[in-house]
């Protein structure tokens, strides 16, 4: 493999990343809540994508539409039925929120295994055209839609959360969410904003993700925690940061294991969370707030 | 007459046990049910003391339970010690490695806690795979010796009996624990640690001290599973198992470890007995845990015990 | 005259910008129950938070018994502080009576190997006859009864009169209450006045923290006045009801006590 390749596939696995870790960050800010349901939604994005084309004979178009609602779905009833009664009950607890997590996770894993059987699937292309020839290095047509997409998401979230009243009530919900109901704001729509549009997110990236290395109903946990990696080494000072972080974490994945060989970039991930947990727990870009 | 603390619940799992060991017999993928549900048991009564008592969830109990396991492996392997001294040395270096993790963590709770040992225990798996020369690498280690205590060779069915003693017996011993001073001061760390430490324990020791009993009862557990498995690899003990034994005690009720037992034996019976859900039995377990969890957290022993204190209740 | 037990001086606490407590200085004999008095904000708790390490100074130094007193607020425990808290530090699932166990078993697991040896311990021998006996005449002096409920079921007066009795568990050598009195009936009020009197008679000290002085004046044997981070008075409380100190203080506070029982009833509820 060339240096190109490898840049080009860290610069992949980096996009990968950092959409999951937005799409983490939009109900972290909206609801300030960790949801690790966002690797089996991506899961779901991917692998609903694929069953549909290969078993059912789906036109691709119309199988990705069907896996993307089913993620938001998903996303839509982790908050109405698990995460809103959940947090209720519990105060501020945050175990039982976690646990509860844990379970729509692990329940989403299984539904998918059952629904769409245990093997991997091979992703599927949404859009085929002729791979492009940089020098030496080819470029899949999956990769570039995926650089794309990234750009768009980002740069669309960025205009949303900044120009539209939704956006702006998002980070003012998530902030202080008592503060915000006494005042009359519409906490419990801002919030259900935010895991739809996490849900579609995520569901959108596993989609297009699956093709490099395919999916199975157990990707979703590893993605659950690269995302979360992800938006923790970015921090959620900016829109942005969870693709720096992302960035970061794919350079991870793809050069350890270059360099060191073996399944190492799995310690790579680990040292690198232990680093950032014990040394910067808020990430590289901190919001500064004001007292 | 003097009431021995726990002894109550005891005689339940004893009864339990009992009536699942006349259900086996000598039937021998039953009996394999019995030494799997006693492992699954043990690693969420190892989960139990941290999680359900100190109120910090780590997910790294898969390594546990593999440092268990593969202790026995070793040992039977690669020295010439009695196959036991695999259960003493899995857990000593089980609640070790807890230790160093648990310091390595030591800042970190909720979500990053679960992250961060979810990691480390992916990185074990890796490590086994890759540490060919101490692990056998994805071979993993088998052909292991047979167990020898004082010339007595335990068969099958006695390991199968051996290990329903050994979970009844820690689930009793930590029963009490929970309820003893120990238990006490374990179990305020988690609602109120700042009381904990204003009244002279050293929280953070104190909660390393946790990690390390949980992770050597997972390791016994580990060490039980390889033995009646005859062989352990780095796939033996995977993460479905850690989010299984999450979800053990809510299931049965996470007032005592018994509802971890409890939760095994309900866990196991779905996931593997029953041929009509044998695909779909963890899904219906994980939407189960979900439903308990909205509608019933106090899990089936909580009811149970609600229930009683209803009727007794009515009887005085 | 009687030992001095425990001596502050300096003490100051910045958090960010803001000075909590500037350069507080204060000393303790054995057998005296001070009263520390202000209005809100004054860095009452703040003092009490750094007395028992709760929270770590910014300048400033202690002893007890001429010992310096520093680190975790469990190493200070050990040396003999005990506190409650304003907001009550209770396990809400716990039951009463292994809240007030707390307090009195807590010493025996200080090290790493107490905590170790505590473990096979409570495995074996779960329940100890002098432990329950101990609670049950804490629990007795305080006026506790049914001991077995879980502590969330109290009412706020009744959890603080809990944590009194989990810190008199600890047969500390200065006792440290925060507001006490916020939210207790009657019968709180006087369990809690019992607690400061055994202490003082078995020549302990008590630091009682209170936002009035006129509650807690027939308590106390001395009073030490906060404004605003600054210690303004220190002396008996028939001078401190008389100084103009005390004037100016409350001068133009309208609180009453029964405005504040409420307000700490809402935050705790
Ligand atoms: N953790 C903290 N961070 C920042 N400022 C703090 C903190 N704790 C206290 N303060 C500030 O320090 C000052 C003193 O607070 P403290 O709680 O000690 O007052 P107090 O006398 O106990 O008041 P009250 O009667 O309301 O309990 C206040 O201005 C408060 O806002
Ligand atoms: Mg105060």
């Amino acid at each position: 493999m060339g240096q190109l390749q490898l840049w080009l596939s860290a610069l992949e696995m980096g996009c990968f990343f950092g959409l999951l870790a937005l799409a983490y960050y939009l109900v972290l800010v909206g609801a300030g809540f960790f949801n690790f349901a966002i690797g089996p939604y991506a899961m779901v994005g991917g692998l609903c994508t694929s069953y549909l084309v290969l078993y059912e004979e789906m036109n691709v178009w119309a199988a990705a539409a069907v896996a993307i609602t089913a993620a938001a779905a998903l996303a839509v009833v982790t908050e109405l039925v698990v995460v809103r009664p959940v947090q209720r009950r519990s105060g501020g607890g945050e175990l039982p929120a976690l646990v509860a997590v844990a379970a729509v996770l692990f329940a989403i894993q299984q539904l998918a295994g059952y629904l769409f059987g245990y093997t991997t699937l091979p992703g599927q292309n949404v859009l085929t055209f002729e791979p492009v020839s940089v020098g030496d290095t080819v470029v899949q047509p999956s990769t570039l839609v995926l650089l794309a997409f990234t750009v768009v998401a980002f740069a669309g979230l960025a205009v949303w959360i900044r120009s539209t009243r939704t956006g702006r009530l998002l980070r003012a919900v998530g902030d202080s969410t008592h503060a915000a109901r006494l005042l009359g704001l519409p906490v419990n729509r801002v919030r259900l904003i935010a895991f739809v549009l996490s849900g579609l997110l995520a569901g959108i990236t596993g989609l297009l993700f699956a093709p490099k290395a395919g999916v199975s109903s157990l990707s979703g946990l590893s993605w659950a925690l690269s995302g979360f990696l992800a938006m923790v080494v970015g921090g959620t000072g900016s829109v942005w940061a969870p693709l720096f972080g992302g960035l970061l974490l794919g350079a991870v994945e793809v050069f350890v294991p270059y360099y060191f060989g073996g399944q190492s970039h799995v310690y790579g991930l680990l040292i690198v969370a232990l680093l950032f947990f014990a040394l910067k727990p808020s990430g590289l870009f901190v919001r500064r707030v004001r007292a | 007459m003097k009431r021995i603390p726990g002894s109550f619940s005891l005689l339940g799992g004893v009864i339990g046990a009992v009536l699942i060991l006349l259900w086996v017999g000598a039937d021998g993928y039953k009996q394999t049910l019995v030494t799997t549900t006693a492992t699954y048991a043990l690693i969420a009564l190892g989960m139990y003391v941290p999680y359900l008592m100190a109120g910090s969830l780590s997910m790294a109990y898969g390594a546990y339970a593999g440092i268990g396991g593969y202790a026995v492996g070793l040992i039977s392997s690669k020295s010439g010690l009695p196959l036991v001294v695999a259960w003493i040395v899995g857990p000593i270096v089980a609640a070790a490695v807890a230790v160093l993790l648990g310091l390595a963590t030591r800042r970190l709770s909720g979500f990053f806690l679960a992250a961060v040992t979810l990691l480390f225990g992916m990185a074990f798996t890796a490590w086994l795979v890759d540490a060919e020369g101490i692990s056998g690498g994805s071979a993993g280690l088998g052909s292991l010796r047979k167990l020898n205590l004082f010339g007595w060779q335990p068969d099958h069915y006695d390991v199968v009996v051996g290990s329903t003693v050994v979970v009844c017996v820690i689930a009793f011993l930590l029963d009490r624990l929970r309820m003893s001073p120990w238990g006490v001061i374990v179990r305020t760390m988690r609602d109120a640690p700042r009381a904990v430490e204003a009244a002279g324990v050293r929280v953070p020791v104190m909660n390393l001290v946790s990690l390390a009993v949980g992770a050597a009862i997972a390791a016994v557990g580990g060490g039980l599973f390889t033995y009646s498995a005859g062989s352990v690899t780095p796939d033996t003990f995977t993460l479905n198992l850690v989010f299984l034994a999450i979800f053990m005690p809510l299931i049965g009720g996470s007032a005592t470890p018994w509802g971890a037992v409890l939760g095994a034996v309900i866990a196991v019976e779905l996931t593997l007995n029953f041929p009509a859900v044998e695909t779909s039995g963890t899904l219906i377990l994980a939407l189960g845990v979900l439903v308990i969890l909205l509608v019933a957290p106090q899990g089936v022993i909580g009811y149970a015990s609600r229930l009683t204190k209803l009727v007794g209740g009515r009887r005085g | 005259m009687a030992e001095t037990l425990l001596v502050g001086s300096g003490l100051t606490k910045r958090y960010g910008g803001v000075t909590a407590l500037q350069d507080v200085s204060f000393s303790l004999t054995a057998g005296e129950v001070l009263g520390l008095v202000g209005p809100n904000g004054a860095g009452k708790t703040t003092l009490v938070d750094l007395i028992s390490g709760a929270q770590p100074a910014t300048e400033g130094s202690l002893t007890l018994r001429g010992q310096r007193l520093a680190g975790p607020a469990s190493r200070r425990a050990k040396a003999g502080l005990a506190r409650t808290f304003q907001y009550p530090q209770l396990a809400l699932e716990l039951t009463v009576a292994e809240n007030l166990l707390l307090g009195r078993v807590a010493r025996r697991h200080g090290t790493v190997w107490q905590m170790i040896a505590g473990a096979f311990r409570g495995a074996l021998r779960p329940y100890d006859k002098a432990d329950t006996l101990a609670v049950a005449a804490i629990a007795e002096e305080l006026g506790l009864d049914r001991l077995d409920r879980p502590a969330g079921d109290l009412s706020l007066g009744e959890q603080r009169l809990v944590e009194v009795g989990r810190a008199l568990g600890q047969d500390p050598l200065v006792l440290l209450l925060d507001e006490p009195f916020a939210g207790s009936d009657a019968a709180g009020v006087t369990g809690i006045s019992e607690v400061v009197r055994t202490v003082q008679r078995r020549g302990h000290a008590v630091i009682l923290v209170d936002h009035n002085v006129d509650l807690v004046a027939g308590l106390v044997d001395r009073i030490m006045l906060l404004d605003r981070g600054q210690s303004v008075f220190d002396g008996s409380p028939r001078e401190c009801l008389d100084s103009p100190q005390m004037q100016q203080v409350y001068f133009g506070v309208t609180e009453t006590p029964d405005d504040a029982i409420e307000e700490v009833d809402r935050v705790g509820s």
